[in-house]
């Protein structure tokens, strides 16, 4: 067998050389059930190598059970996983995994923290005392590294668990919406964190529901109720999605009628609501806009701002599912 | 060894750095001993005075032995398991056995340190007791059978109990109700028949009765509990059947792949 720069090895098989590939992740007809409840419905899945994979869908479409299951914590009901050509539990010495909980313990220091899940993964107490070191200055908790965690902000405690999949044996690391809970700054901070991971010995596979985030990714899955529905890069889902132009209204009311005035302008798909206002998909943004302001202004419903955007990864699952991510299944 | 080790060290950081463990393990008992000490032994003799408090600190030690294994180790195990962190260790290459090793062996470090702190406060109150040899390595043993006991009571309720509060509020619970029922808290002597009865079966209690009567005398365990080797031998059975049962529900539940 011999090992080549891109991944593959030969085998000799019945006499003729083939070349098969190790994926990072292989997921085959992955099906999980909780009793008559099929979380996962046949689940394929290949992530290459070095690849950041985002797997993007709304709570309770099993993104997080695949998550587990890739983890080694939960089991499967049929189907195959291998984690570079192993099964995932004995895949354990190479896989890093962030639950969504935050898991650190507050009653410890960021630096002891880290010591635990560095002797749990083997490595000698002088070894991971140098190995730690260098984590904390990596994640930017250096300064705080004595801290007890109880004492972390939010997004302080999040790095410090990234922490715990740097260590240099894990190839593989499953970060399980790692954003979440996290205010702006700190989310983009740790997104920042995230960027710096990428190389091509660590394979990244991101469980998320928010589009910005999935962005990052080399490739995006979207899922939705334990469906792989669509799978590429982000930028070409979006082009492949037929949406062009989305124009963002934040309006002064919203209600019923609103949302159905603005269905007229919305060709491509339907309206989608979001915190402050509406979110039209049309081809023609320029003929489409003042058209909007006075349609909305002659029933009483005033324009607070309106703009012109991209359509984003929310914008490409709501029109393949007709369902916001944000919505819970 | 390294697994059990970070456990150990772990596990016994977050005993230590609790005001609420510190305060039920350690506090709680020592106030006893200090309330016992002087309010309740009157005008007898100074001699029958130092062996009641003498036997006040044992019983006093066995309630924070008891503590520690039926409220601290399943509020740990809660703790854990709700913050996610048994699913982290649970992805990574740990063993269950080891987990559990490193928890179990922090929880008698720190139970060996609660009752020699109350024991330490009961001298220094004037406790005196009375004893060979063999009777402190017998006493030794039947602490470690409490330890057992609590122990296993203890990976039962973090075991099936889920939430924090929960735990460490049932673990509270039973072991108060539990305490003064079966005479650790309240004098045998003044007990029911029925609960006398039950007092000889729950190993805590019968254990904590042979303490005392290794190390102060019948008159302060309110029975000879060696009288029979048949007690001995069912008090050392029920705590190692608890200890083991809590040990195979610990490792088969909580590390429970679903």
């Amino acid at each position: 067998m011999k090992f080549t720069v891109t991944h593959y090895y030969s085998i000799l098989f019945y006499g003729r050389e083939q070349t098969i590939q190790t994926f990072a992740v292989l997921a085959e007809n992955v099906t999980k059930e909780y009793g008559k409840k099929e979380v996962l419905k046949k689940v394929n899945l290949k992530i290459n190598k070095g690849e950041f994979y985002a797997l993007m869908g709304p709570n309770g479409s099993g993104k997080t059970t695949l998550a587990s299951i890739l983890a080694s914590v939960k089991s499967l009901t049929s189907g195959k996983i291998e984690i570079f050509g192993k099964k995932p539990e004995d895949a354990k010495k190479i896989t890093g995994y962030v639950p969504q909980e935050n898991f650190s313990s507050p009653f410890l220091t960021g630096k002891e923290n880290l010591m635990y899940f560095a002797q749990l993964l083997g490595y000698s107490k002088r070894e991971a005392f140098d190995i730690v070191d260098g984590l904390l200055k990596k994640v930017g908790l250096w300064e705080d590294a004595n801290k007890r965690v109880s004492h972390y902000s939010g997004g302080m405690r999040k790095r410090l668990e990234v922490a715990t999949i740097l260590f240099p044996s894990l190839k593989l690391l499953i970060l399980d919406e790692p954003t979440t809970g996290l205010d702006p700054s700190a989310r983009r901070k740790f997104l920042g964190l995230v960027q710096e991971l990428r190389n091509e010995e660590t394979t990244i596979f991101l469980i998320t529901h928010i589009g910005a985030d999935a962005d990052l990714a080399s490739r995006v899955g979207l899922i939705d109720r334990g469906v792989i529905i669509a799978e590429d890069q982000p930028e070409k889902l979006k082009r492949n999605s037929g949406l062009e132009n989305v124009v963002n209204i934040e309006t002064s009311i919203k209600s019923d009628k609103v949302a159905s005035l603005l269905t007229k302008f919305s060709e491509k798909m339907k309206v989608s609501e979001t915190e402050t206002g509406y979110r039209v998909f049309t081809e023609d943004v320029e003929k489409a806009t003042p058209k909007i302001v006075r349609s909305l202004d002659e029933i009483g419903c005033k324009v607070i701002r309106i703009e012109t955007a991209k359509p984003s990864l929310e914008d490409v699952f709501f029109k393949l599912t007709e369902r916001k991510v944000s919505e819970v299944d | 060894m390294g697994q059990i080790t970070t456990t150990w060290n772990k596990t016994i950081k977050e005993f230590l750095r609790q005001k609420t463990v510190l305060f039920w393990t350690i506090g709680w008992p020592i106030i006893w001993v200090l309330i016992g000490s002087f309010s309740f032994t009157g005008d007898a003799p100074a001699e029958i005075v130092a062996y009641t408090r003498g036997a006040i600190s044992i019983s006093m030690m066995v309630f924070g032995l008891m503590t520690a294994g039926m409220a601290n180790l399943p509020g740990n195990i809660a703790q854990d398991r709700e913050r996610g962190l048994l699913t982290k260790v649970m992805s990574m290459p740990v063993s269950p056995w080891r987990d559990f090793s490193g928890r179990i062996l922090a929880l008698l470090a720190f139970s060996v340190l609660s009752a020699m702190l109350v024991i330490a406060v009961g001298f220094a109150c004037g406790a005196r007791f009375f004893f060979t040899g063999i009777d402190f390595m017998a006493s030794l043993a039947f602490i470690l059978l409490i330890f057992f006991a609590s122990a296993g009571i203890g990976m039962l309720i973090g075991t099936f109990v889920k939430h924090v509060h929960g735990a460490i509020m049932s673990g509270v619970g039973l072991t108060v109700v539990s305490a003064a029922l079966s005479g650790v808290m309240t004098p045998y002597a003044y007990l029911p028949s029925v609960l006398q009865n039950f007092a000889k079966i729950y190993p805590i209690s019968s254990a904590n009765s042979a303490i005392t009567y290794l190390l102060v005398g019948a008159d302060y365990a309110g029975y000879n509990p060696l009288e029979h080797a048949s007690q001995t031998v069912l008090t050392a059975f029920i705590a190692l059947l608890l200890f083991i049962i809590g040990l195979i529900a610990y490792s088969r539940f909580c590390w429970k792949k679903d």
